[in-house]
Formats: structure tokens, sequence, C-alpha cells
């Protein structure tokens, strides 16, 4: 919101002092189902901000400011690192534009304590952002996605399957499909052995389409199960518009049929995520049931990988030759880029007096320095044996070798 | 004539058949299907055929499958293209369906239909889900589905042709590792048989049998070998279901000793089936199988590259053999 930053800080500011009606408003709207539509200039002038993010402490603000840099600067120097550097061979889905809908949804989660106690997290093939706002180690995930022996998953998974179910982050996948069923399963053995975890299922705006969407807000409705799904509706599934896998404007909107609240909010803003997921938290742990998120985002890159980038731009506007017929036009990315997630998250915090804005600028080169670090320290990290690829097909032993004959 | 790219020649195939039968439709997710050649005429099926008989659906390989073969029981010729990130979602309707659906109705199903899959590009560093090679085993198994994998531009076309003009449900995998081929293919329609697996090059010391992604580590290696002075006969088996076991026993018969090599899992691989034939059918030979270890693929290049099969692995499996 740099070039409108009066406007963004007054709806912050206002809304902090909106108070308890505001809050139980919001809490029956959501119980009734509502799904609220949001414009591109968003929920600031519904007064939507900060009913819950009002109780978050100095600390937690700055914790979820640090977070948001993180991922962001992670994004942008991977993404440099791949147009820069010829022997670097990493590769990712990259999730800039989206910071503030992992950023907020994960600050109303419990990131530690393992599968038995943290609350979990399943990812996408777009993992990068939920993996660093749930808390897994920068340094690692940097070596796994470089393919080292020491990284996070030992070089078995690189981007698209990290994993770290010590701090609940059950993991990337690859496929879209069977992940939020799967994420129910979960929820129901939670509920089963009288946790108080949640389970929140990160899934694109393709999802919705797949009959795995429908079946885990069915049988999470059904047995009443710790469940969120939150849609990063970033407008495309690969290169295809949302429309052609969904016919109405909301996603959130299938959530009615299924009798269970499904909100929309603003994705670029990680105070209004965050009060979306600390009600479909408290929901959830008070046995109330599952809760249909909607996040309206974008994405800065492409698809897959940097293709249309340049080196020290954020965002990607050249050609994907993957895209074939079908283009996202250049002035929807600098339209969305307008309301970038970072300067919002920045904008707010000085405008609540977190930080100043020079505390602000000293925060994020610290942040910067820590990602440059975690690469450089992934880049010296050893390579995989060959061999060790016979391994971890079971808990013991190894399989044989058969390329040989 | 002129040399296309393989998905420039099956497209030609599908554009072909599509424009002969007004009814026919194709279903497709998240790429259309659109391919490009140096000097000729851009294919977009969704553009020529319009929305109404192209559909570009969500993410839901279940329905895309389905609904071909639902096309297919009203009478009209169907395809789908599924991306190999869904090559299984709809295995229940091609396994327990369409596999079946002739034999339980007695012969009355109409099901001339089509479903591509395609298989990963093996590409290393993209770990289990992306990296993998393994559909050919599973559906070659099925009953009732002929399971086919044409392994160069001139096959796609001739093999598309085919399966679009059989009466009986096709898988036609297409191993997306081979999509940078390029060669002399025909303008005209063609068929090649569903049916026939092909000897590629010609020899008496050592019977080599590969399909799909591994056919070019086996032409490699056939024609280093052959420099040497060893005398490989390769074979590409073209169709898993059915498989043409005359072509493999009478290769056998000859060399009396059989490698086969497979990118896919060792247990149960398509190598597997092929010794299995021959073996019942020629006495005193000797054989040997080059595949994928029983594991998922990993991320880490130095160990996926290790474990894929490739033109050096054939060699010294082929040396072990004839030596």
């Amino acid at each position: 919101m740099l070039d409108n930053p009066d406007q963004e800080i007054m709806g912050a500011g206002a809304s902090r002092h909106s108070g308890p009606s505001r809050r139980s408003f919001l809490k029956i709207a959501a119980l009734a189902g509502a799904a609220v539509s949001l414009g591109s200039n968003a929920a600031k002038a519904q007064g939507n901000i900060g009913f819950w993010a009002t109780d978050l402490t100095q600390e937690q603000l700055l914790t979820m400011y640090t977070t948001i840099l993180r991922i962001r600067w992670h994004e942008r120097t991977m993404v440099d690192k791949m147009l820069t550097d010829a022997k670097y061979r990493g590769y990712n889905h990259f999730y800039a534009g989206q910071e503030a809908v992992a950023t907020g949804i994960c600050a109303a989660l419990r990131n530690s304590g393992g599968v038995m106690n943290a609350d979990l997290v399943y990812s996408t093939h777009r993992p990068s952002g939920h993996a660093l706002a749930k808390g897994v180690d920068i340094k690692k995930m940097c070596a796994e996605m470089d393919f080292r022996a020491t990284g996070l998953n030992n070089g078995y998974a690189a981007a698209m399957h990290i994993s770290d179910p010590e701090v609940g982050f059950i993991g990337a996948d690859g496929m879209i499909g069977p992940g939020p069923v799967i994420a129910t399963g979960s929820a129901f053995a939670i509920k089963a052995r009288g946790s108080d975890q949640v389970v929140v299922n990160f899934g694109g705006d393709g999802t919705y389409a797949t009959p795995h969407f429908h079946s885990s807000l069915n049988n999470a409705a059904l047995l009443k199960l710790p469940f969120i799904y939150v849609i990063e509706n970033n407008l495309y599934h690969q290169y295809a518009h949302y429309s052609f896998s969904c016919p109405m404007k909301d996603i959130a909107s299938a959530a009615a049929p299924y009798g269970i609240p499904g909100v929309v909010v603003d994705g670029q803003d990680m105070i209004q995520v965050y009060n979306a997921a600390r009600t479909a938290v408290e929901r959830a742990r008070a046995g109330e049931g599952p809760t249909l998120i909607e996040a309206k985002t974008y994405r800065y890159y492409n698809h897959s990988g940097a293709p249309g980038a340049s080196p020290g731009e954020l965002g990607a506007f050249g050609y994907d030759p993957l895209a074939i017929s079908s283009f996202r036009p250049e002035r929807e990315l600098r339209d969305w880029m307008q309301r970038d997630p970072v300067n919002i998250a920045r904008d707010v915090l000085i405008a609540w007096k977190v930080v100043d804005r020079a505390r602000a600028d000293a925060i994020e080169a610290e942040i910067r320095k820590e990602v440059t670090d975690a690469f450089a320290w992934a880049a010296e990290q050893p390579l995989c044996k060959p061999e060790d690829g016979l391994k971890n097909v079971f808990v013991e032993g190894t399989v044989e070798a058969r390329q040989f004959g | 004539m002129a040399r296309k790219s393989w998905m420039y020649s099956f497209l030609e195939a599908v554009q072909h058949e599509m424009r002969a039968d007004p009814n026919m439709v194709w279903i497709f997710e998240l790429t259309p299907p659109v391919a490009s050649n140096p000097g000729m005429p851009v294919i977009n099926l969704e553009t020529e055929f319009g929305r109404g008989r192209v559909v570009n659906t969500g993410i839901d390989e279940n329905w895309m499958v389905s609904a071909t073969l639902g096309a297919g029981l009203a009478g009209s010729k169907a395809a789908t293209y599924i991306p190999y990130q869904g090559a299984c979602m709809p295995f229940q309707t091609i396994q327990n369906h369409a596999g079946k659906l002739r034999s339980m109705t007695g012969g009355k199903a109409s099901m001339p239909v089509v479903f591509v899959l395609e298989m990963t590009g093996q590409t290393p560093g993209m770990a289990g889900q992306h990296s993998d090679y393994e559909i050919d085993t599973y559906y070659a198994h099925i009953p009732g589905v002929k399971t086919v994998i044409p392994s160069t531009p001139y096959d796609a076309k001739g093999m598309m042709a085919s399966a679009l003009r059989d009466p009986n449900p096709v898988v036609f995998l297409y191993p997306a590792g081979l999509r940078q081929l390029i060669e002399e293919v025909p303008d005209e329609q063609y068929e090649v048989p569903l049916d026939k697996a092909v000897v590629r090059q010609e020899g008496s010391d050592l019977t080599i049998v590969g399909s799909g992604a591994s056919m070019p580590e086996v032409m490699k290696a056939a024609e280093t070998l052959k420099a040497e002075g060893m005398n490989v006969e390769a074979i590409d088996l073209r169709t898993l279901k059915p498989m043409d076991t005359e072509t493999l026993v009478k290769s056998v018969q000859k060399t009396k000793r059989l490698l086969t090599v497979d990118q896919s899992y060792y247990t149960l691989c398509p190598g597997a089936e092929v010794i299995a034939r021959v073996a019942e059918n020629v006495d005193g030979a000797r054989y040997k199988r080059v595949a994928f270890p029983d594991a998922p693929p990993p991320a880490s290049p130095e160990m996926f590259l290790w474990m894929r099969p490739n033109a050096d692995h054939i060699m010294g499996a082929a040396r072990k053999l004839v030596g």
C-alpha cells in the first residue's frame, strides 16, 4: 500500500477499537455460514480488521512481521539464485504474493510439540511459505531444496515434499486431490483421542473441482472434525483461471451445503487472515467442527519456477513457455502488487505503533541477512550418496539395486 | 512428410479423427491440446472444434476418465488426456468399469474410447510423485483394456489413429520424457497396429527388449554394443496388452539370450512378463532384467540418476549375459 498508505492505516487503526460487538457479529456471521465477498479494495472498508488481532502482544505481532519478511526474502533470494546461478539446481513453486495467508493462518496455530501436540498443517506443491510460517528451520529447508544430505529430509524431498512433523508441518504434496481427505483423517484421530489439536489444509482454487475437496468437507462436517480448509484462491490453477473449475465467484460458498461456516477473507492482509483463522481455530478446539476459509490472493510468479522473472525484480512479467495459450494479464499482476501483503503488514504495524519505519527497515535487513546466510549454509552442505537411494523404502533396511541387471 | 515432435504428431492423429467424426469429444485439464511445429500450422483442438466438443475441466481426473467412458457408452467416440499428476486417480473406472463392461454386458457395451495417460518426464530432482515411472505395470494388468506405449513420434501418431478407431477402450501411455524426440512423420493419417512389437535393430547375439521411456537408452546401448562387435537385436514392445509374444519368442530362439530393460520398478515390470512368456516357449536361454529398484525415486539427482536404468547399466548387463 505504498501508493495509498493513509487509507490503509486508517482502516487498520479505526477497526482496532471496534471491540466485542464487532467480534460477536463476526462470530455469528461465521456460524451462520455467511460468505462475505470482498472487492479488490478489501476488508478495510468494512472494518473487519482487528477484533482478535488486538489481543496479540507486541511480540506476537513482531513475530508475524518477521515471518512474512522471511517468506518474502526466501522467495526473492531463491528466484534470483535460479536466474543467476547456473550451478544452483533448486526449484520451487513460488509463493510470493500470498505470504499473508500462511503468516496469518499459522499465527493462530500451535507450532511445536510434534504430531501429538502441535496443530497440523497439510501443504501443497507451493509449500515454502507454509513451512516457514509453521516454524520449519530455514537453513535445513534451503539445504533440502538444494538436494543436500543434511537437508530437512536428507535430500529425498526437495521442494515438493518437505516435511517437519516436529513443528506440525505434515508436509508439502505434489498432487492435487488426496491431501485434504488425508488431513481429515488426522483430524478424526485427534478427535478420537480427545486432543485439542486442529488440522489445517492449505489448497489452491484448483482443488475445488476435485472430488476430494467435497469429500473432506462432507466428512469433516458429518463428524464435526477439528478441520480447517484454507483455499488460497490466487485465481489460477497452473495456467487456467479458476472459473474453469468452479461455477461460483466465491469458493467459500461451497461451505453452505455442508452446514459449516464459509468465510471469504482478504488474503493480502495477514491481520484479516489471522482473525478468520483464530475464529476457525477456536470453533475447532471447542468441538464445533470445520470451517472453510477462502483467502483471495495472487501469486507474483508463474506456476512453476521463475520463467519470465528478472533478477532483483519482484514478480514475473515476462514469457512463460509452459503457459502455451493461456497467459495471465500483466496489468492484473501489477494491480494486485498495489496491495502487497508485506507492505500492508508493515504499514499496519507502524500504524499500531508496534514499530516505527526505521525499526521496520532494520528488521527487514536482519531477515535478509538470515535468508542469505541460510542459502550460503545450504550450499556448503554435502551431497547425497547415490546408494542411499535404496534406503527409506521401509523403516528397516535397504532394497536391492536392480538397475545393473 | 516433415520432421515433427511427439506432441505434434500425436495431435495430428487426433485432429484428423475429430474432423472425420463430428461426434468425437476430447476432455482435458490444465494444459490445452496445442502443438506447433516449424513451418506448419498450429494445432489447437480447443479453438478448432470449440468448447462444446473440447472441454477444459477443473482438476478432476476421475470425472475426465469416467465421462470419456460414459460418452463411449452413449455411442460417441471420446478421448481424454490425463497429465501425470493424476494418472492413477481414475484407476477404478478403467479397471472396474471400462475393463469389465464388455464382458459384463455380454459384449453389448460400446466403448470407442481412449485414455491418454501421461507418465512423468523422470526429471531428476522432482522426487517421488513427479519422477516416478510405474503405471505401465498397473494398467497392463487389466483385462479388457488395450495398453499401448509408443516410443517415437511416428508410432505415437499411427498408434493414436489406431486407438481412436479401435472399438475397445485403449490406455495410451505417454512418457513425457519423450517430448523432445523429433523425427520424420507423414502428414496423412496412417495406422500402426496395437498388437505388434517392432524390431528396432537386428542381431543374433542378444535380444534386448524395452518399451516407452527406456527405448532411447536401449537404442544407445544397442548401437554402441554393435559397434563393439556384439550383435544386439533390439525390440520395442509398443504394446503391453496384448503383448506380441511371437516377435519376442522368434528373437530369443535365435539369440538364446534375453535382457529386458524397464524404467518401471523391478517387481512385475513389463520385462518380467516378457521373460515369463519367452521362458515358456524357448529352451536353454539366459535372462537378465534391468529395472528401477523397488523404491520411490528420491529427489537428490545423485541418488535418482544412479538408480534410473541408463545405457551404461544396459551395456554392463549385456556384457554379463554375452561375455
